[in-house]
């Protein structure tokens, strides 16, 4: 114990801090948090906060993949509100919610797709075909709903918002898919070549190729990957609001997926960064809103507060990027004039 | 116009790039500035233009002391400097690239367009070039580039025109144009400095000649009084090198065989065979197409046509990955550019070749990773305290070792190696030599790209020397000195030595 608290020094924390940011962060939310509200740190609330946090959740999981391979992808948000409409049409048609599980699955797996391969065989930025993509998606669910909402028919309603709604052992479901969701992501990018490859490509992409790595397929599963987490989501939205407007189903899911995987720590320029990081950016995403509505900021302002964390957050990764640059620099010009 | 420098020296760092080097230049004279790379020939250039200034010296200009060389000073005094490397803005059209920094203004500061295409037009036509001036750079060949980079020069009035191997992508006529051009400038008046590695052409353009061999000034004189033997000694020195390893004739099996290769505008037609056990070395100038070359047999670069056989099976050069399952590896030139990974760990950085290549499963497990890591540490010692720190807390040396282990991993066949002993300290470059040798005796193949002749003389039992593309000479053991090296890197068996080019 003598041993432990001798360990507890500026230094090691500042240690601790680099590799750890996201769960330092979270720690101090959830002290502010119980601050203002002592009542914060209860079950009821917790389970309630990452219920809440679910659903953007699992997109910013799938986001977090794209960034970490140096890439972006903005049509997150269009493609659960297009997936999610159609997954309701076919619900309603087949009355069968695993239909509608699988559908949703396969054609969030397809839009993926098509970013990815614009991306890499269409050599176009990802920032563009994204941006492209956002705005087509979304307007073709609007046109099909002619501006109204879809919704699910009544005799399902009640069954397939349990979906949802439900909980096991007090946890809800949505808190429970999204953690196991988040365990399977988390071991992809750990334990396996695939997840080794997507931080190689966001770090190097010319050494990544050099070293014989499939660039283009990477980066295409990257996309694929959150196209399918894409259809999860609009499958569970659509549990769990049982009615899609399609013009507003989604809405900037692709800034608070940003915001999120900024938070928990993954670097904006690529190749740093792990998934727990993002599971804890979603939840304290989630903390923050709830700590607006507590200090009675009024929620036109959420934008602002977003814009403000993700601008934030980056500034401070870029100072510690900028004092490692420095230090390589100076390393470069060494061996260039030893040359 | 009159220039000379005086004592010059310019340390960067710790590292002496020039010392005490002196250079003059007259009026009405073509001046061939010759040594091998990084002899210091584009700093002390980068001094006279002002880039950057040197540690100490002097620079006079017509006989006036210059305090403090700055870029726009030199361009007031009519000092122009044609890089090496294209400085063309592709987005711009011609005319605006040739006036960049420098346009021409009406009396309300309104670009005068007019006159800018006409002037450009004016120098174009002088250069012989049927270029548009109105036409984006884009849609311009590289040779076409260069001579546009060079119209540049001309546009403006000038008394020292600095060219830094202005020919390397030039066609043999528009290289005589270039040449009478310039000969048409020294009958002006006007001074040229012209860095070139090939020895027509110097012999044919120019009048006087500095050589610089490590940073040091050797000699000054007249073209007209040494030939190509002699200014090949200049650059090279006496040197001596010393030999560690015998080398043996080892040309039974064939391992791999290049036919014909062929890449538009940077090598062509080259053959040749690989030995088991031959450490083959591939040599030349700036310029030469050897980089090009050596990922081309790796198939990082699409050919052009031409064929490659490993153990006599024609190999797919469509994907990386398949070359290395294959049996080639390759540890390209700059590391940090090609193969840091500075994200990754010391050991990820390790694996990743192994994944791709020899790895099956999906799944991979840290413990038997770490593990191979320090299997391989006894071949290559890597010094990391801790095996999960980032790359780029390493050393330069100890990252190239990294990366050096990251392919020996794979147990290739054929390993090319591009400049592996890049930007590394001297004990880790004999690590790599003495590991070369070990490899060559356990049967394996190496194709070495280097510009270093010590490096050469050490480790290799062939030697192909490059020029413009195509192999120029094949060196066995005995013939592999620095003299033929040079000899041939600067094509001087090539093109009328002793006449003009025409």
């Amino acid at each position: 114990m003598e041993k432990f608290l001798k360990n507890i020094t500026w230094e090691n924390f500042k240690k601790f801090n680099t590799k750890y940011s996201y769960i330092v962060s979270f720690v101090l939310l959830l002290t502010l948090a119980t601050i203002i509200n002592p009542r914060y740190f209860s079950y009821r609330n917790l389970s309630t906060l990452a219920l809440q946090a679910s659903i953007k959740g699992i997109i910013t999981l799938g986001m977090s993949l794209v960034i970490i391979a140096g890439l972006i992808d903005l049509s997150v948000g269009s493609m659960v509100a297009l997936t999610s409409g159609l997954g309701v049409v076919v619900l309603n048609q087949t009355g069968n919610v695993w239909i509608m599980l699988a559908f949703c699955a396969a054609f969030g797996t397809v839009l993926g797709v098509i970013n990815g391969l614009l991306v890499t065989k269409g050599k176009i930025a990802p920032f563009i075909v994204t941006l492209a993509t956002m705005s087509a998606y979304r307007s073709i669910i609007v046109q099909l709903g002619q501006g109204g909402p879809f919704n699910v028919d009544s005799e399902i309603l009640d069954s397939f918002r349990m979906i949802a709604a439900g909980e096991v052992f007090g946890i809800p479901n949505l808190a429970i898919i999204f953690i196991v969701i988040t365990i399977i992501i988390s071991l992809l990018m750990s334990k396996t070549k695939f997840g080794r490859y997507v931080y190689a490509v966001g770090s190097n992409e010319q050494a990544a190729r050099l070293t014989g790595i499939n660039v283009d397929l990477v980066k295409t599963l990257t996309f694929t990957i959150t196209g399918l987490l894409s259809g999860i989501t609009a499958f569970l939205l659509a549990s769990r609001l049982t009615s899609i407007t399609a013009p507003n189903a989604g809405q900037s899911f692709e800034l608070d997926a940003i915001a999120a995987v900024a938070i928990g720590g993954i670097a904006m320029t690529g190749g740093r960064g792990v998934i727990a990081g993002s599971f804890l950016g979603a939840i304290m995403l989630q903390m923050i809103e709830g700590i607006l509505i507590i200090a009675k900021i009024p929620p036109f302002l959420n934008g602002l507060v977003k814009g403000v964390i993700i601008i934030f957050t980056v500034l401070l990764q870029h100072r510690s990027v900028l004092k490692r640059k420095k230090r390589l620099k100076t390393e470069a010009t060494k061996a260039a004039a030893t040359e | 116009m009159h220039i000379e420098m005086k004592g010059i020296t310019k340390y960067f760092g710790a590292v002496k790039a020039l010392e005490n080097v002196n250079f003059t230049i007259n009026s009405h004279e073509i001046h061939g500035l010759m040594g091998e790379n990084g002899a210091g020939k584009s700093t002390l250039m980068n001094i006279l233009g002002g880039a950057i200034q040197p540690t100490e010296g002097e620079i006079y200009i017509n006989g006036d002391l210059i305090e403090k060389m700055t870029i726009s000073l030199a361009t007031e005094n009519g000092i122009r400097f044609i890089h090496q490397e294209l400085n063309l803005v592709n987005d711009l059209k011609v005319y605006e690239n040739l006036y960049l920094g420098e346009e021409l203004t009406n009396k309300i500061g309104i670009l005068d367009k007019k006159q800018m295409i006409e002037n450009s037009k004016d120098v174009l036509e002088k250069l012989k070039l049927d270029i548009d001036p109105s036409m984006p750079v884009s849609e311009l060949e590289t040779s076409r580039k260069q001579l546009v980079e060079i119209a540049k020069a001309l546009l403006f009035e000038s008394e020292l025109i600095i060219m830094d191997e202005p020919t390397t992508a030039l066609t043999n006529t528009e290289i005589e144009i270039l040449f009478n051009i310039m000969r048409k400038l020294r009958d002006e008046g006007i001074s040229i400095i012209f860095i070139s590695h090939k020895m027509p052409e110097l012999f044919s353009i120019c009048d006087k000649y500095t050589v610089l061999r490590d940073g040091l000034f050797i000699e000054s004189g007249n073209f007209k009084d040494i030939d190509e033997h002699i200014a090949t000694s200049l650059l090279v020195g006496d040197r001596v090198i010393d030999t560690e390893w015998i080398k043996e004739d080892k040309r039974e099996e064939v391992i791999l065989s290049a036919r014909s290769l062929t890449c538009a505008g940077f090598f062509n037609d080259v053959s040749f065979d690989l030995h088991k056990g031959e450490v083959l070395a591939i040599t030349g100038l700036h310029g030469d197409g050897r980089s090009e070359l050596s990922e081309a047999l790796f198939g990082a670069r699409h050919l052009t046509s031409g064929k490659i056989f490993l153990k006599g099976n024609e190999l797919k050069l469509t994907n990386i990955g398949s070359v290395m399952k294959s049996g080639i590896g390759m540890i390209p030139r700059n590391r940090k550019e090609r193969s840091i990974i500075k994200d990754l760990s010391v050991v990820n950085n390790f694996s990743v070749a192994y994944f791709v290549a020899k790895h099956k499963k999906a799944f991979i497990n840290d413990k038997k990773e770490i593990k191979r890591f320090n299997r391989s540490r006894q071949i290559i010692d890597i010094k990391t305290d801790d095996p999960n720190n980032y790359i780029t807390s390493l050393s330069g040396g100890n990252q190239q070792k990294v990366i050096v282990s990251r392919w020996l991993e794979l147990d290739s066949d054929v390993y090319i190696m591009d400049n592996p002993t890049q930007g590394i300290d001297v004990g880790t470059k004999f690590e790599i030599y003495r590991l070369i040798n070990e490899l060559s005796q356990r049967g394996k193949s190496l194709i070495i790209f280097s510009a270093e002749f010590p490096e050469i003389h050490r480790i290799a039992d062939r030697c192909f020397v490059m020029y413009k593309g195509h192999i120029n000479a094949e060196l066995n053991r005995d013939q592999l000195t620095e003299r033929n090296v040079m000899y041939y890197a600067t094509g001087s068996n090539t093109e009328g030595i002793n006449g003009k080019i025409s």
